[in-house]
């Protein structure tokens, strides 16, 4: 892989224990002739270049500006996302959920780090880290506190643990004053944290 | 094994591979049904997670018939089973001084609950 100098960590430090590991696990698949350093290369090119939360903020925009494609979406959302050309690893059976002005949705697993890959990309250090997947099932205000996210008392809070095979993505709520704009420019104002839950549409 | 090669990896992102298993297995429970989680302390794979064991919900949709994880990952069959969207109160899981209008939902299998009397 390319490796550009506009860095400025250290050469000479060791490797770390995930890195040697890694490593070792690379060394001995491609030993044993079960993978080809290609198509690992291929694999981190895709999810680094092609398929991240773009994809996610063009469903919901879509979402946003045709109540019948928002209907499909909440009734079979796998079908729905794979009209507009997303579907694949970590999306066979998806579900969204929608955030109102009475209900806030918000996405953890909290047995490993289960996500939407096809809409959102690869999860972020913190939604597989432990304290997010420990918190946000018992103090989802806490967790969204920590995130700057602050709801009345009287919005229900829905949590949704994807222990199992569904994958779920949050539909946010559309932000007010935003009538006038175009899909292409709802699809800007969607943040990933908004359709994990973490976050809101429209804030930075 | 085949060796995973830069060829099939287009195929293999794009297409994925569900567990959902094609196959008319009758549910046990349907949305509405009020269920009690099994309080089962297995030490190999499970996708019951500790904090919901044995605990009062709701079952509010049914999302079709999936292999179960729990014997699948060791080479015990697929065993499908209906896989369930369960509600459950913040109350009933963590204590009734938390707030009456939070909700945890998750993934349940059949063999983890059994109706509530």
């Amino acid at each position: 892989m390319a490796h550009v100098h506009d860095h400025d960590h250290p050469h000479n430090k060791p490797l770390s224990d995930v890195e040697l590991r890694v490593k070792a696990l690379e060394s001995v698949l491609t030993e044993k002739d079960l993978i080809d350093a290609e198509a690992i290369d291929l694999i981190v090119e895709t999810f680094e270049t092609r398929i991240g939360p773009r994809n996610g903020a063009k469903v919901v925009a879509r979402a946003w500006t045709d109540p019948d494609y928002k209907k499909r979406l909440l009734e079979n959302a796998t079908d729905a996302i794979a009209e507009l050309g997303f579907s694949g690893v970590q999306g066979e059976d998806m579900i969204v959920v929608e955030n109102t002005d009475a209900v806030h949705n918000i996405v953890v697993c909290t047995l490993c780090s289960c996500y939407p890959w096809p809409t959102l990309g690869l999860p972020p250090v913190w939604y597989k880290a432990a304290p997010y997947r420990s918190k946000v099932v018992k103090d989802p205000r806490g967790v969204l506190d920590e995130f700057g996210v602050s709801l009345p008392e009287d919005t229900e809070i829905r949590v949704w643990d994807s222990n199992a095979e569904l994958r779920y993505l949050v539909l946010p709520r559309r932000p007010d004053g935003t009538d006038g704009m175009s899909e292409g420019e709802l699809a800007a104002i969607v943040t990933r944290d908004s359709m994990i839950g973490t976050g809101l549409a429209g804030a930075s | 094994m085949p060796t995973l090669t830069k060829d099939v990896v287009p195929g293999l992102i794009a297409t994925g591979a569900s567990c959902r298993i094609d196959e008319d297995v009758a549910p046990k429970f349907k949305p509405g049904d009020a269920v009690v989680t099994r309080n089962i302390n297995p030490v190999t794979h499970t996708r019951l997670p500790r904090y919901v064991r044995g605990k009062r919900g709701v079952v509010e949709r049914d999302h079709g018939v999936f292999a179960f994880p729990d014997t699948s990952a060791h080479g015990g069959g697929e065993k499908p089973q209906h896989v369930y969207s369960v509600k459950f109160s913040f109350q009933e899981l963590w204590g009734e001084d938390h707030a009456g209008n939070m909700y945890l939902y998750i993934d349940m299998f059949d063999d983890y609950m059994r109706p509530a009397s």
